[in-house]
């Protein structure tokens, strides 16, 4: 495995083949990396059929029903000059409306079938098949699009199946896990590998396999929420602050290196003790850690722009201050946000792995990839390589599917680099 | 005839560590109605601060400390605080909105450099977009994308490239459309600030053919900022010399050419290579221009000047009339 892996950097890295022969190898990998997402995505939904709750098969089919309606919905509208004119926005909007009539059709059916927590299955059914939906939408009609890109068109595709894929998987854990992921003593303690645990055990005697399809859950609520935070503050305040130059920019530069200097896990942990556990929560404080992350960058930029001729140049011809702000330095600043935003993603998800680790984040019992990845460390030295290896190759997905999408739209966003 | 621009007395300071630098000495011109004004001078003379300076455009730490600015306005220009009436307005007294209203509309401006003065995210029909809104905010996007494409269309660039972004044109392709977007609004005046520096001679010549027709069709007034006598005597109707930050010398072109007054004008011209007497070698003016902040007293080229006069070193010459018709700032021609 290791000299396979190895085999694959070797190839990468070494430069003497042509670049075409070159870029070929990149776009082979990658496509044997998203493969390999949606292959395992799909043997994990696949385990469903041993599902505790007992209606793993149900909720899977559905979302399948779901996006198949969508995708038949898609290429009739296509082909049938009739379905254009019934809905005139194009067969995207008509597809969607075809795939949320079947939800709404499985309503009764599902009630029926499970009689206790019906509408909680049905709400996962749809919102499974929705995220199923849109990634065959994704690939019908996003891949023209970004194919016109080359090389990072097909990176934020990946990227984004990658990310989607496990969202869906994510999304419908509850209902296909084989075991209660929460519930210890499912087996022996550090049971490896067998046919009745895939995935081994915990030496809670938790169930590894079930822990892993559904620890994604915490992972991607503080991700992302704690990234759109820190978007949503850091960027605003680097462009203000330091346009204007001045106080303002001085006080609020001295406030943000003084977080940056601030060992960024104890920081941390110091907030997630004042607010409390949970996903907010933590989400928050990891967001107040790496908001300097953002403005430093942010800054940066904007001090080499305000100084172009360009900017220069459109105050000559009499733009606003605003206009300015807007058209002329934001959008060149934003290249390089997306991508410390896509490094954030996995800093944010480490983060928040250490928060559950020393007891701030979520209970212990709850089913976390970091947590098992953090803990795991200590146990690998026992030999149950089992516990943080798998885990880690779902944090690492998750991470490379963000990675993929942000340096992606970085070359997407900024035209000059498409040559 | 009427003058469009007429600058008084004006000083520039840049504050530096080292002391106050002035750049643009007590600097006064005019520019009359539909002439081409030629700004001519070494590196470091202040000339392009004189064209900041008069759009109120200074960089940091540059400051004008003193002197008056008027423009001329043929028509009334409402802004958001008011109207600025027809007839001579002061550039040096008007407040940011106003400035804001005349910047652009009324007075243009090229850099020297246009790789890098248009906005590489956006496309070009966004920039004519930009200006044209900024000036006229009820302007819709489509009617702005159509004026523009007129303007290139009348700079010889295809009309379908306005959705191009900015790094798919070649340098002098940017400086014509940087020229078609400082006209878009029908300015009165257009300063050019060594618009064809970084271009190649075969590219130089056809902008500056091009600014020549432009001028005429636009009704321009233009002032050329330039170390390039050659360029000017091409170009310019009138020509001022600088050296260190004061006027020495302000002539027609052919004038200028043929019987230049001032020492240093002599000098200049007699440094430009010459094709026709290939034989002869190349002269320079011995010496390096003082240092601004520790300005020397009395005229600052006597000590590079073969005709110094004790005089000189004492006191500043004023501009006074030369014989042939332009002035002059030597204390060979009086001014004492």
């Amino acid at each position: 495995m290791a000299s396979l892996v190895n085999g694959v950097f070797y190839q990468l890295g070494s430069a003497k083949q042509s670049i075409s022969e070159h870029s070929r190898k990149w776009c082979a990998v990658l496509l044997v990396l998203v493969a390999f997402t949606l292959a395992l995505v799909a043997t994990l939904v696949g385990l469903a059929l041993r599902s505790y709750k007992g209606f793993g098969v149900v909720v899977v089919s559905g979302t399948f029903v779901t996006a198949g309606t969508v995708f038949l919905a898609r290429v009739i509208a296509s082909l049938w000059q009739k379905a254009k004119t019934l809905v005139r926005q194009g067969p995207i909007p008509f597809a969607l409306l075809c795939g949320i009539a079947a939800i709404v059709a499985m309503l009764p059916i599902s009630l029926v079938i499970n009689r206790s927590e019906g509408l909680a299955m049905w709400s996962v059914i749809a919102g499974g098949g929705l995220v199923l939906s849109g990634m065959i939408l994704l690939l019908i009609d996003g891949y023209p699009v970004f194919k016109q890109y080359k090389s990072p068109g097909y990176m934020v595709l990946g990227g984004v199946m990658i990310v989607l894929a496990l969202v869906y998987m994510t999304w419908i854990a509850y209902w296909i896990v084989p075991y209660d992921p929460f519930e210890i003593e499912m087996g022996h303690p550090n049971t490896p590998p067998c046919a009745e645990f895939p995935m081994g055990t915990t030496s809670l005697g938790q169930d590894m396999l079930s822990r892993v399809i559904a620890g994604g859950a915490t992972m991607l609520q503080v991700a992302v929420l704690s990234v759109i935070v820190c978007f949503c503050i850091g960027v605003p305040i680097g462009l203000l602050a330091s346009y204007r130059g001045g106080a303002v920019d001085k006080v609020v530069s001295l406030v943000m290196d003084s977080i940056f200097a601030f060992p960024g896990l104890v920081l941390a942990i110091a907030i997630a003790a004042m607010l409390g556990p949970g996903v907010v929560n933590m989400a928050i404080s990891i967001a107040v850690v790496y908001v300097p992350s953002y403005f430093r960058v942010v800054r940066s930029q904007v001090l080499t722009i305000r100084e172009l001729a360009y900017v220069e140049a459109a105050i000559i011809m009499g733009a606003r201050d605003r206009d300015i702000l807007l058209r002329y330095v934001l959008p060149n600043v934003l290249p390089s946000s997306v991508v410390v935003m896509s490094i954030n993603f996995a800093d944010a998800i480490l983060t928040a792995a250490g928060l559950t680790f020393v007891g701030l984040g979520l209970p212990v019992d709850i089913a976390d990839w970091g947590w098992d990845l953090t803990y795991g460390f200590d146990v690998i030295t026992l030999g149950y390589w089992w516990v943080p290896t798998f885990p880690g190759i779902m944090v690492v997905l998750l991470a490379l599917g963000f990675t993929l999408t942000g340096e992606g739209l970085n070359e997407i966003l900024t035209p000059k680099l498409q040559e | 005839m009427k003058d469009i621009l007429r600058v008084e007395d004006l000083i520039v300071d840049y504050v530096t560590r080292r002391g106050v630098a002035r750049a643009v000495d007590r600097v006064s011109l005019t520019v009359g109605e539909n002439r081409t004004l030629g700004l001519a001078g070494e590196s470091g003379c202040g000339k392009s601060t004189l064209g900041r300076a008069i759009m109120r455009l200074v960089p940091y730490p540059g400051k004008i400390v003193d002197g008056r600015v008027f423009l001329d306005l043929d028509e009334d220009i409402p802004y958001e605080n008011g109207v600025l009436k027809k007839g001579e307005v002061e550039i040096t007294a008007l407040d940011e909105e106003a400035l804001r209203a005349v910047r652009g509309k009324e007075i243009a401006y090229i850099f020297q450099d246009p790789m890098t003065s248009l906005n590489p995210m956006l496309r070009i029909g966004d920039h004519f977009v930009q200006i044209l809104q900024a000036h006229n905010p009820e302007m819709e996007k489509d009617e702005a994308l159509e004026r523009g494409k007129e303007v290139l269309e009348s700079l010889g660039i295809l009309p379908e490239r306005i959705g191009d972004y900015p790094h798919q044109f070649s340098g002098g392709m940017r400086q014509r459309v940087m020229i078609g977007l400082s006209l878009v609004m029908r300015p009165r005046l257009l300063i050019a600030d060594e618009p064809t520096t970084s271009l190649d001679v075969i590219v130089e010549a056809q902008i500056l053919e091009e600014m020549a027709q432009l001028k005429e069709k636009f009704n321009l007034t233009m002032i050329l900022i330039t170390h390039n006598l050659g360029v000017l005597a091409q170009t310019a109707d009138d020509i001022a010399v600088m050296y260190t930050g004061r006027i020495c010398e302000v002539a027609t072109t052919e004038t200028l050419f043929e019987d230049p007054q001032h020492p240093y004008t002599q000098a200049l011209l007699e440094s430009v290579p010459d094709v026709t007497k290939p034989d002869k070698k190349l002269s320079w003016i011995p010496g390096a221009p003082p240092d601004l902040v520790e300005p020397l007293p009395g005229c600052m080229f006597h000590p590079r000047c073969p005709k110094a006069m004790d005089i000189c070193k004492k006191k500043v010459p004023k501009l006074v009339q030369s014989n042939n018709g332009g002035v002059v700032a030597c204390h060979l021609y009086g001014g004492a």
